[in-house]
C-alpha cells in the first residue's frame, strides 16, 4: 500500500532521470524505523520551537504595543513650541541685555486643519485622521470640582485613532450630542455619578456647562480623558473653527518617523511620532524581536546538528550498500542525491508535522484565559500568542533549507566512500 | 563436499567447453597489471598481470586467501585502479576514464556477483534484479522489465519476484543476484566467490546457472573460487601466486589437487 503510494507520488513529481535516486531514499527513511522518526522527531521539534516562540514573542510583542499606541496617537500634528533664541540670533547688534523677556501666552491653533488632513491622508502609512481640541478642565456635581483632561473630537473619527467606544462599559461614545460627555470610571467614581447623570464642566477661560454623561468608560490605563465633541470643545475653549491637534493613526507602527518627517515638509506644523516619546520601549521591542529570531536560530540549528549526527549514522549503516550500488554503476552524484533526498523528506515531512503541531499548541495556548484586570471587561488571555503565517512559513523554509544542508555533509562522505573498502 | 542431491546437472567439462579463437572480441585486457596498497608499510600484491579474457569465456580464477583474486577482480570491474599497468574494458582503457565515465562503463559492460548477495532489503526481489536498470537509466521501461521477468522465471523465482531479500532463502537470493548482474546485459560479469556462502547443493545449483546464462548469452565469466570442482568446469583454470598469474591446464590443477589430497 505505501509502496504503491509513493510509486504514484515518484511518477507524478519526480523526473525520471532522479527517480532511483528518490526511490531509494524512500525505502532508506521507510525502513528506517526509529532512526528515521527520530529525525524527523528533531525537525518537527524545532519547528514547533521557532512556531512557538515567535507566535508567544511577536504575540506579546504586539499586545503590548497595541496596549500602549491603541491608547495614544501615533503621529501628533501640532503648532510646534518656539524654540527659544539668545540676543546673538537676532542678529541686532544695538540689542545687549541681561533680562529675559517673558513671552506673551499664544494659543497655538491650528486654522486649516482640513486642508492639513487632505494633504495627509493621501500619505502612505495613514490609516486615521482626527482633528481635535484638548485642554485642561474642571468636571463637577454639586462641590468638590476634579481636574481633568477634556477632547473635544468627531466620535467616529476619534474611535479610529484612540478608541472610546471599545472600553466603554456602559453606555455610548457614538453618537454623542452637543450637550452629552462620555467620562471615564474613575471620575464616575469620584463624582459618584452613573449613565444618565448630568455633570458641570468648566473651562479655564471661565465657560461652564451642564452635560449628560451618556458613557462610562475603563480604558485601563489610570484616569483617562472625558470626551465631548468637536463643536462642543471648540466653544469650550474658545477656539472658533480652529483644533489644536490632529492625531494621526498609522498602518505600521514602527514606520513612523519618515512619515513624520514627510508631514513637516507638507505643513508647516510639528508632527511628533509616538517613539519621540517611547524611545526605550521601541527599542525594548526590537530587543524582544531579536530574542524571537535568535532562540529560533539556536533551535534550528541543534535540530541540524541532532540530523546531521543520524544521517551520518546512517551513511555507516549503508556503507556496504552504498559500495554495491557503485559496483553497479551507481555515480557520486547519484549517492549524494540519496542522501539529500533523505533529508529532503524528513525536512518535509517533519517541518510539515512541527507546523500542525505547533500551530496546534498556539491556537490552545491562545484559548487559555485569565480574570481582566479592568473591570466589566472580559477575560484576558493567559497566553498573548498570535498564530502568525509568515512566521510559520519561515519556520518550514528554514527547516527544509538547515535539514538539507545538514545532510549534505553525510552525502558527501557517502558519495565518496570507495566500493573496494566498504564491501571488503 | 557433501552428498546431497544436485537438482540441476553440473556443466560439462571444459575440455568440451568454449575455446576461442583469436577473432572472438577481446572483453578484458591487462598489461603490466601492478597493485601495491600503499601505507606505513607498502604491500605489493599484484606483480604484472598480463591477461587476456574474450567473450562468452568462462575462466575460473584460484589461489590462495590473500594472494591478490579479489585485488584483480576489482581492478577488472574498474572499481580499484592499478598501481602501474594497463586494463582495457572492451577495448577502452578505464585509465583515461572520469570517476562518471567509469560509472557508467560499470553499469553498461560488467556485472558484479559476489560471494554476499548484496541485494537491497528495502526492494523486492524484482526491484533488485532491476537495480542496474534503475541505477542507469531512473526506471525500467517494459521491455527491460519484461527481459529481467524473463531472466527471473528462468532461474525459478517468479514465485518469489515480491518478495524481499529476508523471506528468501539464500540460494534464491544469489539466483537473484545473478538476474541483477545480467540486468544490464553486460560484456562481463566478475564473480567473487559466488557459491562461498551457499550449501553444496545450492552452490551447484547457483554454478549451473551462471555457466548456463554464459553460454546462452555470450557473456564472460570470471569467477574466483576456492571449489577445486566448480573451477573445473570453467573454460580456463587461473592460479594467482606471489602476484603472478599463471594459467593451469586441467591436467595440472587435478594433479595438484591429488598432491594436495595424498599431503593431507
Amino acid at each position: 500500500m505505501m509502496n504503491s503510494l509513493i510509486q504514484l507520488l515518484i511518477a507524478a513529481l519526480i523526473p525520471r532521470s532522479r527517480r532511483f535516486e528518490f526511490q531509494v531514499a524512500m525505502r532508506h527513511l521507510l525502513s528506517g524505523g526509529w532512526q528515521t522518526l527520530m529525525t524527523i522527531s528533531a525537525v518537527t521539534t524545532g519547528v514547533i520551537i521557532v512556531i512557538f516562540i515567535t507566535s508567544l514573542i511577536f504575540g506579546l510583542q504586539a499586545n503590548i504595543s497595541k496596549l500602549l499606541t491603541d491608547s495614544i496617537p501615533h503621529i501628533t500634528i501640532k503648532v510646534a513650541d518656539p524654540k527659544p533664541k539668545t540676543l546673538q540670533d537676532l542678529h541686532d547688534p544695538a540689542i545687549s541685555s541681561g533680562r529675559i523677556e517673558q513671552q506673551a501666552p499664544q494659543l497655538k491653533l491650528i486654522d486649516n486643519w482640513e486642508k492639513v488632513i487632505g494633504t495627509a491622508r493621501k500619505l502612505p502609512n495613514v490609516k486615521a485622521l482626527s482633528a481635535l481640541v484638548s485642554g485642561q478642565g474642571f468636571a463637577s456635581k454639586g462641590a468638590n470640582p476634579i481636574g481633568v483632561s477634556v477632547i473635544g473630537a468627531d466620535p467616529v473619527l476619534q474611535d479610529m485613532v484612540t478608541p472610546v467606544t471599545s472600553d466603554l462599559i456602559a453606555g455610548k461614545y457614538q453618537g454623542l450630542g452637543s450637550d452629552e460627555i462620555v467620562i471615564d470610571s474613575q471620575l464616575a467614581k469620584d463624582l459618584n455619578v452613573s449613565v444618565g447623570e448630568r455633570i458641570r464642566l468648566n473651562s479655564s477661560i471661565g465657560v461652564s456647562e451642564s452635560l449628560n454623561v451618556v458613557g462610562i468608560y475603563n480604558s485601563g490605563r489610570g484616569r483617562g480623558s472625558v470626551y465631548i465633541t468637536l463643536r462642543n470643545g471648540q466653544s469650550f475653549f474658545g477656539y472658533g473653527t480652529s483644533v489644536n491637534a490632529i492625531y494621526v493613526k498609522v498602518y505600521d507602527i514602527y514606520d513612523v518617523d519618515n512619515l513624520s518627517k514627510t508631514l513637516m515638509a507638507l505643513v508647516p506644523y510639528e508632527a511628533r511620532p509616538w517613539t519621540a516619546d517611547f524611545g526605550s520601549f521601541l527599542t525594548n521591542m526590537q530587543v524582544m524581536g531579536a530574542s524571537a529570531y535568535l532562540i529560533s536560530a539556536f533551535s534550528l540549528i541543534a535540530s541540524a546538528f541532532s540530523i546531521a549526527a543520524v544521517l551520518i549514522v546512517s551513511v555507516l549503516q549503508k556503507s556496504q550498500q552504498i559500495g554495491i550500488l557503485k559496483s553497479m554503476g551507481a555515480k557520486q552524484t547519484q549517492i549524494l542525491r540519496i542522501f539529500v533526498f533523505e533529508g529532503l523528506g524528513v525536512a518535509i515531512f517533519g517541518s510539515g508535522l512541527g507546523a500542525i503541531l505547533g500551530t496546534a499548541i498556539v491556537f490552545l495556548l491562545g484559548l487559555l484565559t485569565r480574570t481582566s484586570a479592568q473591570i466589566g471587561k472580559p477575560p484576558d488571555r493567559l497566553f498573548p500568542v498570535q498564530i502568525l503565517p509568515k512566521y510559520i512559513a519561515a519556520a518550514i523554509v528554514a527547516a527544509v533549507v538547515t535539514t538539507v544542508i545538514a545532510a549534505v555533509l553525510p552525502a558527501r562522505r557517502a558519495a565518496k566512500l570507495n566500493p573496494v573498502d566498504v564491501m571488503r | 563436499m557433501n552428498d546431497i542431491a544436485v537438482k540441476i546437472p553440473l556443466p560439462k567439462p571444459a575440455v568440451n567447453g568454449f575455446h576461442p579463437s583469436v577473432d572472438t572480441p577481446l572483453v578484458i585486457e591487462t598489461r603490466g597489471l601492478k597493485k601495491t596498497y600503499l601505507g606505513k608499510v607498502d604491500i605489493p600484491v599484484l606483480f604484472g598481470i598480463d591477461l587476456q579474457i574474450r567473450q562468452q569465456e568462462f575462466v575460473a580464477i584460484i589461489g590462495q586467501s590473500g594472494s591478490g583474486k579479489s585485488t584483480l577482480l576489482n581492478i577488472l570491474g574498474a572499481l580499484d585502479v592499478p598501481t602501474d599497468g594497463k586494463v582495457s574494458i572492451n577495448g577502452v582503457d578505464i585509465s583515461t576514464l572520469a570517476d562518471d565515465e567509469l560509472a557508467i562503463l560499470r553499469s553498461d559492460e560488467v556485472g558484479f556477483i559476489f560471494q554476499a548477495h548484496y541485494l537491497l532489503n528495502e526492494f523486492t526481489c524484482l526491484e533488485n534484479a532491476l537495480m542496474p536498470i534503475t541505477i542507469r537509466h531512473g526506471e525500467a521501461d517494459e521491455e527491460q522489465t519484461a527481459r529481467v521477468l524473463n531472466l527471473l522465471e528462468r532461474v525459478g523465482l517468479t514465485d518469489q519476484i515480491n518478495k524481499h531479500p529476508d523471506e528468501m532463502s539464500g540460494g534464491q537470493n544469489q539466483r537473484c543476484a545473478i538476474v541483477r548482474s545480467l540486468a544490464n546485459s553486460p560484456k562481463i560479469i566478475l564473480a567473487d566467490e559466488p557459491t562461498g556462502n551457499l550449501d553444496r547443493s545450492s552452490g551447484e545449483e547457483v554454478f549451473a546457472l551462471m555457466r548456463e546464462m554464459n553460454r546462452e548469452s555470450g557473456v564472460a565469466f570470471v569467477m574466483i573460487t576456492h571449489d577445486d570442482r566448480l573451477a573445473q568446469q570453467a573454460d580456463r583454470i587461473l592460479l594467482i601466486e606471489d602476484g603472478n598469474i599463471i594459467e593451469l591446464s586441467k591436467t595440472d590443477h587435478s594433479q595438484k589437487n591429488e598432491k594436495n589430497h595424498i599431503s593431507n
